[in-house]
């Protein structure tokens, strides 16, 4: 009878053990966040998933941008993936590639608010008919501009097109009170921006896996860009190495007028400068095509053994209640157009260039070798001309044969 | 029962005295130090060789993570004769050796002077040698980042201090000049790298006898003399293995270059180890970089044999 009792009591306490083990899930979830506005978003968010979700342990891990895909590279090949990543659209050819991400098209077709994301919003994470990540939020580009030094100067409004930019560069660069024009991003993630132009000056990439750049609009767009420093002299004499970080000081501490970059930088600016002292406005269009571009971060999953609770994760990020949550503390533009009609956005001046650029941006290039071309051809080929190592016919012809090496 | 157990224990003692007695055979024979070596050998292959020879095997091999239809087959030479036509390669060796020469000419030169220093015992010297010591401990990426900052144009401490003492016009953007970067990236990893040869070097000049320095003070000697005929001399070995070990070191890190310039302005600043990083973690073709790394390793290999050759510090006295 005792011993009767004894098994018992094991089978029910293996039992319910069995059953806690079930229905506790651990997740872990890489991205790539960075301010201190994003961790406290990211913080809020996590707090209200575990509110719906008790039972879903989540440990985040932040990996810096730039390692990103070193660290994913080497989860893939060691087999010690985290359940879910982030992913970025210029990433998923790499991502897929080496078989990183899993396919959730049919957890997207089965959505309740898939109805919130336009068809356009997944395009980023959808290679061949299948999708591989729900969008979280967007980041959408535009030109940050001191709004005193152009009243000061006289000038009307922000630059529409590109001659109008240099123009308006040119009237506000003065090197003797250490001001120039533009902060141009001439050191790491800047290579994004030639890349826009020279679709902007009508050269495409890569068309049906072969090289389909144009040498003389793909010049033209090198030599306009490279001609604000070594002609126009407009940018400061550091740009050649300034990343993220030193254009966004640049503009915050009175160096620089103008400056491109997202809506992912905006809560910055509005801590660092009064309303009077900048606005945002859409960015200029080429001779070609006006091309801002539409970031969608999306989430991914990189496992199947807790792909309920990892597809739970993913898909809490496109509700309003997290989406505005993490508005609020980042600046971040939600994905899904009901979250996007909150008056928080609709109310603010400042979101209209945003809400403008959705209208003709555009998602960025995506093609296997992308994020190497870029990084190890077109960024030094460009700096090279910035210090009078090269010239822009010689850099254009290393971008053209780096990207028939990347892709043959 | 109780008579088969018996048997049973029997039996076992007689088995383990018949092994005690042949292993106390085996330890007379020239196959016991290695049968003892057999464990630490076999870690040492699984942790040293095997992994060395995946990297040597991936050289010759088609591995681009992001090219899956290339497959992963043997190409043989492939990645060593585009090595042989790539621009950048020949680039990265000429800043690869500028890099490693100056930073641990540099290094040895001001370790030596603090060790010299530190020797003499000043007043105060424990205190100082914590100073000396600590750029040391200090993680390369936050001193890399502490430097970018110092020497940044518009922040910066140093163009600041340069500017008011009118040795500079005006905030100079070291990092983005491709005159300066490459010297300015070797005095930054100087400073974070000078306290290892220090250490090293104080630690040989404890060892050195009393009695020689007496010896030398009956005899007249100043500093200079004791240093040229007594403290160098003893250093050889010392030194020598600090130079390999830094120069290894220096030749696979390609940490500090990453955060300061990035291989940039253009290509002024890339080195081996960033490219071949830059290869396999941007491009995913870990094929090439593999073959980068078996360049680096037989360089290496070359002038450690060469510079050990040259100082004789292995030759018997």
């Amino acid at each position: 009878m005792t011993i009767l009792t004894r098994r018992t009591a094991l089978a029910l306490a293996a039992t319910a053990l069995a059953a806690r083990a079930q229905a506790a899930s651990k997740l872990t979830y890489w991205h790539h966040f960075t301010s201190q506005e994003e961790f406290t978003g990211l913080k809020n968010v996590m707090a209200l998933f575990q509110q719906r979700f008790p039972d879903i342990a989540l440990t985040q891990e932040n990996i810096p941008n730039p390692e990103y895909m070193t660290k994913f590279t080497a989860a893939v090949m060691a087999k010690s993936r985290p359940d879910v990543s982030m992913v970025v659209a210029e990433r998923l050819p790499d991502m897929l590639a080496m078989d990183g991400l899993i396919d959730v098209t049919a957890r997207v077709d089965g959505w309740k608010n898939k109805a919130n994301f336009p068809s356009d919003r997944w395009l980023g994470a959808t290679s061949k008919g299948k999708i591989y990540g729900v969008p979280a939020f967007t980041f959408i580009d535009w030109v940050y501009y001191r709004k005193d030094w152009f009243e000061e100067a006289g000038i009307a409004g922000p630059p529409t097109t590109l001659d109008e930019f240099v123009a308006t560069a040119k009237k506000l660069t003065d090197p003797s009170k250490n001001r120039y024009g533009f902060g141009m991003r001439g050191g790491p993630g800047g290579a994004a921006y030639l890349i826009d132009l020279i679709e902007s000056f009508g050269s495409p990439f890569v068309i049906d896996g072969k090289n389909a750049m144009d040498r003389a609009k793909t010049l033209a767009a090198v030599k306009w860009y490279s001609d604000l420093a070594t002609v126009h002299k407009v940018v400061p004499p550091s740009a050649t190495n300034d990343g993220f970080r030193q254009i966004m000081e640049g503009f915050k501490t009175g160096q620089t007028a103008m400056t491109w970059h997202h809506t992912g930088s905006l809560v910055e600016m509005v801590r660092a400068l009064k309303p009077a002292q900048f606005g945002t406005a859409a960015k200029p269009a080429g001779p070609a095509a006006r091309v801002a571009r539409l970031t969608y971060l999306y989430n991914g999953l990189m496992k199947k053994d807790n792909e309920q609770a990892a597809w739970d994760w993913i898909s809490f990020w496109g509700e309003p209640d997290p989406s505005i949550a993490f508005l609020n503390e980042t600046g971040y533009f939600p994905a899904s157009i009901a979250t996007a009609k909150d008056p928080r956005i609709t109310g603010n001046p400042l979101y209209k260039s945003a809400a403008e650029t959705l209208g003709f941006g555009r998602l960025p290039p995506a093609f296997v070798g992308l994020a190497g071309w870029s990084q190890n051809v077109v960024l030094p080929e460009f700096q090279k001309i910035l210090v009078g190592q090269s010239t822009a016919e010689k850099a254009t012809d290393a971008m053209l044969k780096g990207l028939d090496a990347t892709i043959n | 029962m109780g008579g088969a157990g018996k048997d049973r224990h029997r039996g076992g003692l007689i088995v383990q005295r018949s092994f005690l007695s042949r292993l106390a055979g085996i330890s007379d024979t020239k196959a016991w130090p290695w049968l003892l070596l057999a464990p630490c050998l076999l870690l040492a292959m699984a942790v040293v060789l095997y992994p060395t020879a995946t990297g040597i095997d991936l050289s010759f091999r088609q591995m681009r993570l992001n090219r899956p239809d290339l497959g992963t087959g043997y190409v043989g030479l492939r990645h060593y004769w585009a090595m042989l036509e790539d621009p950048v390669f020949y680039v990265s060796l000429q800043n690869t050796f500028v890099w490693v020469v100056s930073t641990v000419g540099i290094e040895l030169a001001m370790g030596m002077l603090a060790a010299v220093v530190l020797d003499m015992e000043l007043p105060w010297f424990r205190t100082i040698a914590v100073i000396v010591l600590l750029p040391w401990f200090l993680p390369i990426v936050v001193a890399g980042n502490i430097w970018a900052l110092l020497l940044d144009s518009r922040l910066g401490v140093i163009n600041a201090a340069l500017v008011s003492l009118g040795v500079l016009d005006d905030f100079k953007p070291w990092f983005a000049d491709p005159a300066w970067a490459l010297p300015m990236a070797i005095l930054v990893e100087a400073w974070h790298g000078f306290p290892f040869f220090a250490l090293l070097l104080l630690a040989g000049l404890k060892g050195i006898p009393t009695e020689l320095y007496e010896a030398a003070a009956v005899d007249g000697a100043n500093l200079w003399h004791r240093f040229r005929h007594i403290q160098l001399p003893s250093l050889t070995m010392v030194m020598t293995a600090a130079v390999v070990l830094r120069a290894i070191s220096l030749m696979n890190s390609p940490d500090l270059i990453l955060i300061l310039t990035g291989g940039g302005p253009g290509r002024s600043t890339q080195v081996l180890s960033l490219y071949a990083f830059q290869k396999a973690y941007r491009e995913f073709n870990f094929g090439y970089a593999g073959a980068l790394s078996v360049v680096m390793l037989l360089l290496l290999m070359g002038s450690a044999w060469l510079y050990v050759r040259l100082t004789g510090a292995l030759k018997d006295d």
